[in-house]
């Protein structure tokens, strides 16, 4: 049997971007039992295998609206990943989208994985913010990018198929020597606590 | 025996009845069931064997009785069936720790049959080591045992039980997927009273190598046969035709010698006590509650049988030749006309059967039999103590409910149970030994179709919720018997917080105290062995957790609820923020949706009233979880409101606006409250789920109306709020590492001392490691020091002043100084370097136990 691994996904990115839209998408395309019945689609969670594990993703969508920033705080903390979405038809979700990624850099949980979607690639024709330009960005801090569509399902399996892989995986029980793991991991934590 | 006690007795006289009826049909209801199940698990293909067994059990029972009218003999109340021995005997063949090798040493000298459960640490499961006979290859084979929620079950096999003690249980008298029955040591299968089991209980692993053990290792086979010539029966296959009724004077006495009790050791219930004995064990049990072990009452030396091979690592009191003994026998055809009651009712088929103890001393000749009518012959003796500890034991699951015939199970199990996990109907203290009214009236007054409706809800539940309920319950009453290590940490803690409502600096602060010590309470009770038996034994390990902290819940939230709640009410009457809320909430309440963000369909007013009922629901319980649910049901119908059949998905950014909008026009103050309470008393584990998002929300959207004010003038969120709320983020991830024994007292109170505005106290959480130079640090930012390069950390002890260095550890240095014999008066301040204070004024207040004083300027 495969152990589950809850991981808290937070959702960040300007109102209108189509956040819940991924979400909905990545929930509820497959058709699969693991999906658990929710109150609503601004919570939602999907289980998808990982190597040994199974990794459950417990996605946590905040409010976009400039007037929520200040509660983004406790939505993110904990996370293991944060999606952040832009919409490629609007220049000045992206500008959002750094002002998160930078908040995420100091406020945020250490080694929270990131991954960046440029939503509604569908429209392409009015594209505001080019591919390349995200790349780079991407680049520079390290995350995933992807351009999606919620509305054709294109990329959305994929974006979280990316975190999933840079999530580190865990010592598990099973491999019989983590023991000698476990102990050298004990010693330098009570070696830094003593200092 | 006193007055209320008889009439109680009297009083229950008839539920009594109805148990036994109740419990003879619960028994067909099993034989049925297991049949089916045995075909249908095709393990056996057409072996009637466990049916007869069980058929032996029913027959038993009504011959139990009968025998009690024939003989005036009836000393009933000590009936260990093979569950209760399984129980009092665990540390004997429950060994979780024990390595492979072990095992094999253990069993390897042991008869076939002989069993270990124990957890492979390879397979991280626990898993039932059996020793094969001799000539088959191996001498020990592994069976895992594999837990799913709330449940036992060996695998391969597709009958699931409880707990373990109830797996082992039926695995002594059906072998299912196994090659043969279990078989319980020879000691253990004849021993006839708790007493002796305690004894080799107490042994341990130990008993495995007490040569005692060894000699009697081979059972039935090599005794000799009673003078009666009554061949033992090891098993009751073809018992129906074989048994027969033996008067007392017919049957051999002694344990070695055991015609008596043998026909079925495994899980018959052999009563064959003397008054004196059974006034010991009572003694005993009424001395105890729950599972404490308390040291055994001084007992009658036992016989000496010079001839009989008696296993001398147990005490047996049998011995005595002259005591009769009575054994249990099956189908004897004097005894037939005992009428067969009719099939009970499902209601009480999910409680295994009614508290009822059979007490025949005060009652030598009690002549009429159960189903006659009388009352003489049955009592309920309805003694706390017993009541607990014995319904502790027992639970009910319809697989297995069968291997205990008189179990008493008090009512209020049920009643409870069915109640669906409803901790506000949970019976306040022990409950009363029974209701009798209650149960009755119920039982007449539902139409039967009607009820048994009802009824096979209700028995999905139980058997559910049971083990769960039974859990949370011993650990509630050991949490108020301050004769457990556990019980005075409960009691003291609570009793200091009741004491000292000022120990507390802030609502948070109170709070976050409280859940670490739920929380160190549960690691304590993880791990100590004060549970008995161990918990892994009842509980699947999966579910530990969540057992325990509903029990941290009930034993500790439970009574400090209204503490909690008046506290927090003063906190915030205090610092002005209800003012502030309620004149926000005002505001808020006055705007139209839109003006709030809101872009969806909002609730109208009925469906903000079924709201308002549920948040006022809220209030009303203590357990954080509950509350939560509560709080999952009104997102619910906000979301239905909000989705209108649209189908259209809504999102946070809808969603946020609609719920401060719902929440504004319900107008509960009390809800900030009821947010703080589940924010910071929750388990940290669920913080992450659905709970955990619209728990998040609602303070959020709570928030935005505290701020709804400064809001309209800036837009944003004051930097203060937004502190708070990263201080809270900070604060509940750091308390999802496991505290350590450390966190109990990690609060320093340190005061400034400046020259022109003399003292203030304020309580600093540092940790034991936290140097002095990072209390500085904290100091410099909570007393807003301009420049902290100039100012110290020093102790001010015996009117002197000490400056600590940097790398010394405040909280050390306090544990000391408290430590000392003689207590002395000492204050940490926080001040400038270089200025002469030749003291500082201060005025003693009561010393709480933390903060070591208060200081005025």
């Amino acid at each position: 049997m495969m152990a589950i691994r809850e991981l808290k996904v937070c959702l960040l990115g300007d109102t209108g971007v189509g956040k819940s839209s991924i979400v909905c998408r990545f929930v509820q395309d497959h058709f699969d039992h693991n999906i658990s019945p929710t109150i609503g689609a601004s919570f939602m969670t999907k289980t998808v295998p990982c190597g040994n594990e199974l990794h459950k993703f417990l996605i946590w969508d905040t409010a976009g609206q400039e007037r929520f920033h200040s509660l983004a705080p406790m939505y993110y903390r904990g996370s293991a990943a944060a999606v952040i979405v832009y919409d490629i038809t609007k220049q000045d979700s992206f500008h959002t989208l750094k002002k998160w990624v930078k908040e995420l850099k100091e406020h945020g949980p250490e080694n929270i994985v990131m991954a960046i979607a440029g939503n509604k690639c569908d429209l392409s024709d009015i594209r505001e913010v080019t591919m390349k330009d995200a790349r780079e960005y991407a680049e520079s801090i390290s995350a995933i990018v992807v351009e999606t569509s919620a509305k054709n399902a294109i990329n959305v399996e994929e974006l979280f198929q990316g975190i999933s892989k840079q999530i580190p995986p865990l010592n598990s029980h099973e491999n019989g020597n983590i023991g000698t793991i476990k102990l050298a991991k004990q010693t330098s934590q009570t070696s830094r606590r003593c200092c | 025996m006193d007055g209320p006690c008889c009439a109680e007795r009297r009083g229950s006289f008839f539920k009594l009845i109805d148990t036994l009826a109740s419990e003879i049909g619960e028994l067909k209801q099993e034989m049925v069931e297991t049949d089916l199940i045995l075909k249908t698990e095709s393990s056996s293909t057409g072996d009637p064997s466990l049916v007869k067994d069980m058929e032996n059990m029913y027959l038993e029972k009504k011959d139990f009785k009968a025998f009690t009218r024939d003989s005036g003999y009836n000393s009933f109340s000590q009936k260990l069936s093979v569950l209760d021995k399984l129980l009092h005997t665990h540390p004997v063949w429950l060994q979780l720790s024990l390595s492979d090798e072990e095992a094999v040493n253990i069993l390897q000298c042991q008869p076939p049959g002989s069993f270990l459960v124990r957890k492979a640490a390879k397979l991280q499961k626990k898993i039932l080591s059996l020793r094969l006979p001799s000539e088959s290859g191996s001498c020990l084979k592994e069976f895992a045992i594999k837990e799913s929620s709330y449940t036992f079950s060996l695998e391969g096999s597709g009958i699931s039980f409880a707990d373990l003690f109830r797996l082992i249980a039926f695995y002594c008298i059906s072998r299912d997927v196994l090659p043969f029955t279990l078989k319980l040591p020879h000691c253990i299968a004849v021993a006839r009273t708790e007493g002796e089991l305690e004894d080799i209980a107490q042994l341990g692993l130990n008993f495995w190598t007490v040569p005692a053990n060894k000699i009697a290792a081979n059972p039935a086979c090599s005794r000799p046969l009673p003078p009666g010539g009554a061949s033992p029966e090891p098993r009751l296959i073809n018992g129906v035709q074989t048994l027969r009724t033996r008067t007392p004077s017919e049957l051999e006495c002694g344990p070695g010698k055991g015609a008596l009790c043998f026909i079925n050791p495994l899980f018959l219930q052999v009563h064959s006590q003397d008054g004196g004995e059974n006034g010991g064990a009572e003694l005993r049990r009424q001395g105890t509650a729950g599972w404490t072990r308390s040291p055994p009452p001084p007992r009658p030396p036992p016989p000496l049988l010079p001839s009989s091979p008696r296993p001398p690592a147990v005490s047996s009191k049998q011995g005595a030749a002259s005591m009769p003994e009575t054994t249990v026998a099956a189908e004897s055809p004097g005894r037939k006309p005992v009428p067969v009651p009719p099939p009970r009712l499902k209601k009480q088929a999910s409680v295994s059967s009614s508290p009822v103890d059979w007490d025949s001393r005060s009652h030598p000749a009690s002549g009429a039999a159960a189903s006659s009518g009388s009352e003489s012959v049955l009592l309920n003796r309805g003694g706390g103590g017993r009541q607990q500890r014995l319904s502790d034991m027992s639970i009910s699951t319809s697989s297995s409910d069968s291997l205990e015939l008189e179990r008493r199970v008090p009512l209020y199990c049920y009643e409870a149970d069915s109640s669906f996990e409803d901790y506000e109907s949970d019976p306040e203290s022990m409950p009363p030994p029974l209701k009798p009214s209650k149960k009755r009236s119920s039982s007449f007054v539902l139409p039967k179709v009607v009820k048994a409706q009802l009824l096979k809800v209700s028995g999905v539940f139980t058997s559910l919720m049971t083990p769960e309920r039974r859990m949370v319950r011993r650990i509630a009453d050991m949490a108020r018997d301050k004769r457990t290590y556990f019980g005075c940490l409960v009691q003291d803690y609570i009793s200091f917080l009741l004491e000292n409502k000022e120990c507390h600096v802030s609502s948070t602060d109170m709070l976050q105290t409280i859940r670490q010590f739920m929380t160190q309470a549960k690691n304590y009770l993880a791990q100590s062995s004060e549970l008995d038996p161990p918990i892994e034994s009842l509980i699947p390990e999966d579910q530990i957790d969540t057992v325990l902290e509903k029990a941290m819940h009930k034993c500790i939230l439970k009574p400090l609820k209204g503490h909690i709640e008046a506290v927090l009410k003063e906190f915030h009457a205090t610092d002005g923020s209800w003012k502030q809320l309620r004149e926000n909430l005002q505001l808020v309440r006055q705007r139209n949706p839109q003006e709030l963000g809101v872009c969806a369909p909002t609730p109208d007013t009925l469906d903000l009233e079924k709201i308002k009922t549920r948040f006022l629901a809220m209030q009303k319980t203590y357990s954080p979880d509950k509350k939560v649910l509560l709080l999952l049901r009104v997102c619910k119908l906000i979301y239905t409101c909000m989705e209108h059949n649209s189908g259209r998905m809504y999102g946070a950014d809808d969603f946020l606006p609609v719920l401060t909008y719902v929440m504004a026009q319900c107008d509960m103050l009390e809800l900030d409250i009821e947010i703080e309470y589940m924010m910071e008393l929750l388990d940290p584990l669920l913080l992450h789920g659905e709970g955990g998002y619209y728990l998040t929300s609602a303070y959020g959207a709570l928030s935005l109306i505290k701020n709804f004010q400064e809001e309209q003038a800036a837009r944003l969120l004051s930097s203060e709020a937004r502190h708070t709320l990263r201080q809270w983020h900070k604060r509940r991830t750091t308390n999802r590492t496991v505290p350590s024994v450390d966190d109990f007292q990690n609060y320093l109170r340190v005061a400034l001392q400046e020259a022109e505005s003399g003292c203030t106290g304020k309580t600093l959480l540092v940790r034991p490691y936290t140097t002095t130079e990072d209390v500085c640090q904290i100091c410099a930012e909570k007393f807003k020091v301009q420049d902290p390069e100039n100012y110290g950390l020093f102790l001010f002890i015996d009117e002197t002043w000490q400056q600590l260095t940097e790398d010394t550890y405040p909280q050390k240095i306090k544990a000391e100084l408290h430590s000392r014999p003689q207590p002395q008066v000492f204050h940490f301040v926080y001040r400038h370097i270089r200025s002469e204070h030749p003291g500082i004024v201060f005025i003693h207040e009561d010393e709480d136990n933390d903060s070591s004083s208060d200081y005025l300027p």
